[in-house]
Formats: C-alpha cells, structure tokens, sequence
C-alpha cells in the first residue's frame, strides 16, 4: 500500500483526489502556488508544499520541483489530476526515474496518444474507425488535397496542421469552392501559428461527443464503464455531461465499448483513461483522441455505476488487480454533470474575478458538488474558471434533469459572478430534455434570451425586488448626506439603521 | 414613496406604503424583505409566497437574478422621471466614453489606433483572462481618443483601456 501520496494539482481535482485518499488510509501531500496558499486542497492536505509564484508555469508546471519535493516528504506516489503535467510522458518518466509511481499511464502510452497523426495510425491499425481525412498523410499540396478531397467526401473540412480554435479551419460543401477555401485557410493558419500547413477531414453533421471510460491494470486486464454524453460544450469546453448519453442503446454501447478497449489495448493501456468518438446521426462513430488520464467529468459514470474511478487508478498503480470484472459493472439510473464555471452568462461568458463573500450549497437526496472554493476564497485570472461541478444523479433521465433543477436554484454564489442561470436555462431547454442536441447545440441554437421570452415570467416580483432595494439604498444615502438635518435623535436614528441591516 | 419601475418594457407605478406594505400600480401587497445575511442575496415574501434572488446595482439599471432569468429593472422616483424628461431623454450617445477593463488580464492586442473610426460592435481590443482571450467591443460609433494600454501590458479591473469620442 501506499503510505504517502503528492497531488500535482490544484482546485476541485485536487480535493477528489485528497479525498479517495484519506478513505483508504493513504497520507496526502498538496502543493501549491503563492495565489492559492489558502486552497480548500492546501487545507485539506496532511502535508503542504509551496511550488512558486501564481503562474502555472512558475508553479504547477514545475515537474522539478514536484518531483524534489516528492523526493524529500517520501511520497510513493504522485497523482497528477487533469490538466498541468497529467498527459506529459517526460513528467512520467521523471516519476519513475526518482522511484515514485506515477498514478496513471506508462510514458509511452501517453506519448502514443499525445501525438494525434501517431494515435490515429496506431488506432486504425487497431482496426479502430477513425473520421476520413488526411491527417496522417502527412503535409500535401493544395493539388494533392483537391485530389482526394473526393475520396474524403463533401461536406468536408479544412483543418490547421498546427491548429486549435477554429483557426485556419473551413467548411467545404464542394469541390468547386474549394481552391479560395484552401487559400484563405492556409493565410489564417499562417498568420496565426506560422505554419501554413492544412490537412481534410470529413465533416460530421449532427455529431455527438460521446466518450468511453476506460480502466486497466498491469495484469492485462481492460474494462469499460460505459460511456459519457459531452456534446453540450462552448468554443471547444464542455458544459454539461451526463450518463447514459440518450443515443446510445445497450448495442451500441456495447459496440463502442469493445472497440474503446481495443484502442487502449494498441498502446499497451494501464490506469484510467478515455476514449473519445464522434457519432453521426446513422450511429457511426469515429475515434477522436485518448485523453490518458482522468477526467473533469468522471464523477457522473461513478454515480451511475458506483465505482469510485479514482481508488481504482491508485490500486492500479499498486500493481493490484481491478476490483471489477467487465461483467460485474452495472448501469443504474441517470446521472447529470454540470460545470460551475465564474464566468457571466449574460456578458458573453466574460471571466469574472473576486472574492466568494457567500456560498451556500444545495444538498440532499442524490446531489454531489465537487469543489475547491468556499467563502473568504479569492478567484484569481491565472487558473481555469472552473470553481465547482454540480453533479445529480436520478432514476430516470428525467428524474435527473428535475433533480438538477432543484439543485442550481438552491446553489448560491457570491462576490464572483457564475454561469449557473445557463445551466437553469438549458434544463428549460425543450432540445434539451428531449435529448435532441448535438456538438453545435450551444454555439448555434442556443440563446439566453430566446430561452428567457418563453420561459416563466415574474416581471412584477423582480420590479418590487428592485423598488425596494432602490427606496432603501437612496434612504440610506440620504441619511448619509443629510447628518445634520435629521430631525429624529442620533441615537432613534441608529437604531432605525441597524434595524434595516439586519 | 411613489417609483416609476420598469423591467424588460413594462411600467409599474411601485409605491413603497411603509415597512411591511407596497403598492404596485394601485394594487396593495403585503411584502416581508429581508437581505440574506447581508449579502446581495434577498429574500422577499409577497402575500404569503416566497422568493429570493440576487440583486446587483449595474451601471444604469438594477440587475435582478430570480430563479435562473435576469431582469434588467429600471427604478425612477418622480422627480428624476421629470427631470430625465426635461433633458430630452439625451442617453450617452456623445461625449466621452472610456472602456475600462472587466476584469484584471493581460492586453493580447489592440485592434484600433488613436483617431480611427469605430461603429458600434467592433472588436477594439483582446484581453486574456483565466486563459481565454476575451473581444472587448465597441459599445457605441464613434473616433478612438488616447489608447492608454499597449499589447502585453496587465491591467487591473476597471482600468481605463482607451477613450471613445
């Protein structure tokens, strides 16, 4: 067993891991930067460690100093989270070059599927499908690209070699706008990445993301959990995940699920990892990436299968077998997943900053909030928005979308503004609870004022609220204003004024 | 004390009666309200039903967050109505405008040079933020003023970025 292990991590992920850790009897070591000295996982922590200054760069990305200081505590092990050093091979070596398990994959698993043309070929051979394009060809010219733009098929899609964020990236319906679609893609790629470079790749209408959750050990056996439904996502993150995903029935599932265990399989896969696909509307799926580590979204196949995902990677990486055979996991009802990010939905997603003065969070029957965030914590610009995920678990879908409702009207936030009213909105969504939503759901036929004309309307009670917050406001600058006018005592006067902040 | 109060193009005439009673256009309510432990949060019991809500001051308006919709509420008293009124209803359409940071980040780039037209909408500048890069735009038409950032400089919320003339 392990005595000790170092979290190279921060925030909500940092806090699970603690957590699966104090429950098995294993000591745990935080480390931190100079913005986060108060964090609920410094606090949490048995031992605690500062890395450096608040950029990521200058402290959570520092593998040097993680690895000394995992050295000098004694740590067996080191979890790296998600995110910072999870999917870097070189910070796995280093572990277990200093005799430190790395709680995750071998190195060579993860540089396997870091590179996307090397995952690709190495899952095709697999016998994995993967989207038709040209990815792995390698570079070619635009009269090589508009030779087998057929073969990929129209609608088809120009992509950025070096790519990321929609960048160089173009829709092509056919072959005939394609050499201008070619040019002004490789002028953007080249003016943004320096790298003119594009590959095609077929476009997938209506596509979903769903993923697979895998886990393996070191004896040679690979399960699947089954899948996670990801397409509610905005300029590439995701929102809102759920499991079971509503267009999947129990073959499919089985299908992808077997086909997920076999691209793991082709690197050799240990540890808990994640398949990705795209599924068109006609049920086929297309491999996307492995994400070789664990997931922001894993809690909701723990509550919908009842394993604890992160005690299973650290008896992995004990070198012990998995607790579960594959016929041994079991799917029971429905589970929701919605991320609490300080952004503001009401002006464009903007990050909002500051000091959490108050939080109250909602409880009770099938609710769980993972989060690293409590009152008197200050939200800094130099991390991820996510402040906490508000995950629900239900008999049925329907019990869940209910479930979460009641969930994100009793979950209060202040000092920070959050995208909590989205998350309300679209569980009104009628698209939504039909389960009638792809990858571009958000982006494209989604707004927070179309939702708000159809919605309930309580125009009168947010008139009063306002009136009355207004009537007290000008009272008290009045008071302020006027001291010495006041005909009333000082003393009635302050008692009048505690009276009205109480 | 009589208010004008309108929300999304709706007037009410919200009288506040005393501490425990209002008045929305002629008709009486019972109200209870409190602030929920003195934050932005309050409670309100109208007639016997309960609601809550977060209330923040905006630049021009109340904003008002009630069961997971925003109401943008305006709250006039009657003599600022007249007085609005007899200046022409004139809203900051010319004069001066600053933009100011929404939140503390870095100046990726700026869009625009000092003396350029604008039109309302137009991307003016990027800043970053919790690694998103964030468009700040133009809120109105109009000619840049002195641009008083420059890309890669931090800036703390609220800090004039550039002025709008």
């Amino acid at each position: 067993m392990f005595k000790k292990v170092l979290v190279a991590n921060r925030g909500e992920i940092a806090v699970r891991i603690i957590r699966a850790c104090r429950e098995l009897g294993i000591d745990t070591v935080a480390v931190y930067s100079e913005a986060d000295r108060r964090a609920l996982h410094v606090r949490y922590a048995d031992e605690a460690y500062l890395l450096g200054p608040a950029p990521a760069r200058e402290s959570y990305l520092r593998a040097d100093k993680i690895i000394d200081i995992a050295r000098k505590c004694g740590a067996d092990a080191v979890h790296p989270g998600y995110g910072f050093l999870a999917e870097r091979d070189d910070f796995a070596a280093a572990c277990a070059d200093a005799g430190i398990a790395f709680i995750g994959p071998k190195p060579s698993s993860i540089a396997a599927m870091g590179d996307k043309a090397e995952a690709r070929a190495t899952v095709i051979k697999a016998g994995v499908p993967v989207v038709p394009g040209t990815e792995d060809v390698g570079n070619m010219t635009d009269e090589e690209l508009l030779a087998k733009a057929p073969l990929v098929g129209f609608p088809l899609l120009i992509k950025a070699t070096a790519g990321g964020g929609g960048k160089g990236m173009r829709e092509v319906e056919s072959l005939e706008e394609m050499p201008t679609l070619l040019q002004s893609a490789r002028r953007e790629a080249e003016s943004a990445f320096g790298d003119g470079n594009v590959y095609l790749e077929k476009l997938i209408e209506g596509a979903r993301h769903i993923e697979i959750q895998i886990l393996a050990d070191t004896h040679g056996n690979v399960i699947h959990l089954g899948e996670r439904e990801c397409s509610l996502q905005r300029r590439h993150q995701k929102l809102l995940e759920e499991a079971p995903s509503s267009a999947l029935d129990d073959d499919l599932r089985l299908k992808m699920g077997s086909v997920a265990v076999k691209a793991a399989q082709a690197v050799d896969y240990v540890n808990a990892g994640t398949i990705e696909f795209l599924l068109d509307k006609d049920n086929h799926f297309y491999f996307l990436e492995m994400n070789t580590r664990l997931q922001v979204e894993h809690p909701v196949t723990e509550m919908v299968t009842g394993i604890d995902i992160v005690k299973e990677q650290i008896r992995v990486a004990r070198g012990r077998t998995l607790s579960y055979k594959q016929d041994e996991v079991k799917f029971n009802g429905h589970a929701i997943e919605c991320r609490i990010n300080a952004e503001d939905p009401y002006n464009n997603f903007l990050p909002s900053t500051g000091r959490i003065t108050h939080s109250l969070l909602p409880t009770g029957p099938g609710v769980r909030v993972d989060t690293g965030v409590y009152p008197g914590f200050e939200i800094t610009p130099f991390y991820d928005p996510m402040i906490a995920k508000l995950i629900v678990w239900g008999e049925t879908r329907a019990q869940a979308i209910l479930r979460m409702r009641r969930a994100l009207e009793e979950y209060r936030i202040v000092g920070v503004r959050t995208n909590i009213p989205f998350h309300q909105t679209l569980m009104d969504s009628h698209r939504f609870m039909g389960g009638q939503y792809d990858t571009r759901f958000v982006e494209e036929r989604f707004s927070m004022e179309d939702a708000a004309e159809t919605g309930e309307n309580n125009n009168e009670i947010a008139a009063i609220l306002a009136t009355l917050v207004a009537h007290r406001e000008a009272e008290r600058s009045a008071n302020i204003v006027n001291r010495n006018e006041r005909d009333a005592s000082n003393w009635k006067w302050v008692g009048r004024w505690e009276r009205m902040h109480r | 004390m009589k208010y004008i109060t309108s929300v999304e193009g709706k007037q009410f005439l919200v009288e506040i009666i005393d501490e425990k009673h209002v008045s929305v256009d002629g008709k009486v309510y019972e109200v209870d309200f409190e602030s929920v432990s003195g934050q932005p949060v309050y409670s309100l019991i109208v007639d016997g039903r309960s609601h809550e809500s977060y209330i923040y001051q905006g630049e021009e308006n109340w904003q008002v967050l009630l069961r997971g919709r925003l109401y943008p509420v305006t709250v006039e008293d009657e003599r600022e109505k007249r007085l609005r009124a007899a200046a022409g209803g004139g809203v900051a359409e010319t004069g001066e405008f600053h933009l100011r940071a929404p939140m503390p980040g870095l100046v990726v780039a700026v869009h625009v040079t000092e003396g350029q037209q604008i039109k309302k909408g137009q991307v003016i500048l990027i800043l970053e933020s919790m690694k998103m890069q964030n468009e700040l735009k133009a809120p109105r038409d109009g000619t840049i003023g002195r641009i008083r950032v420059k890309a890669g400089e931090t800036v703390e919320q609220r800090q004039t970025l550039l002025s709008v003339v």
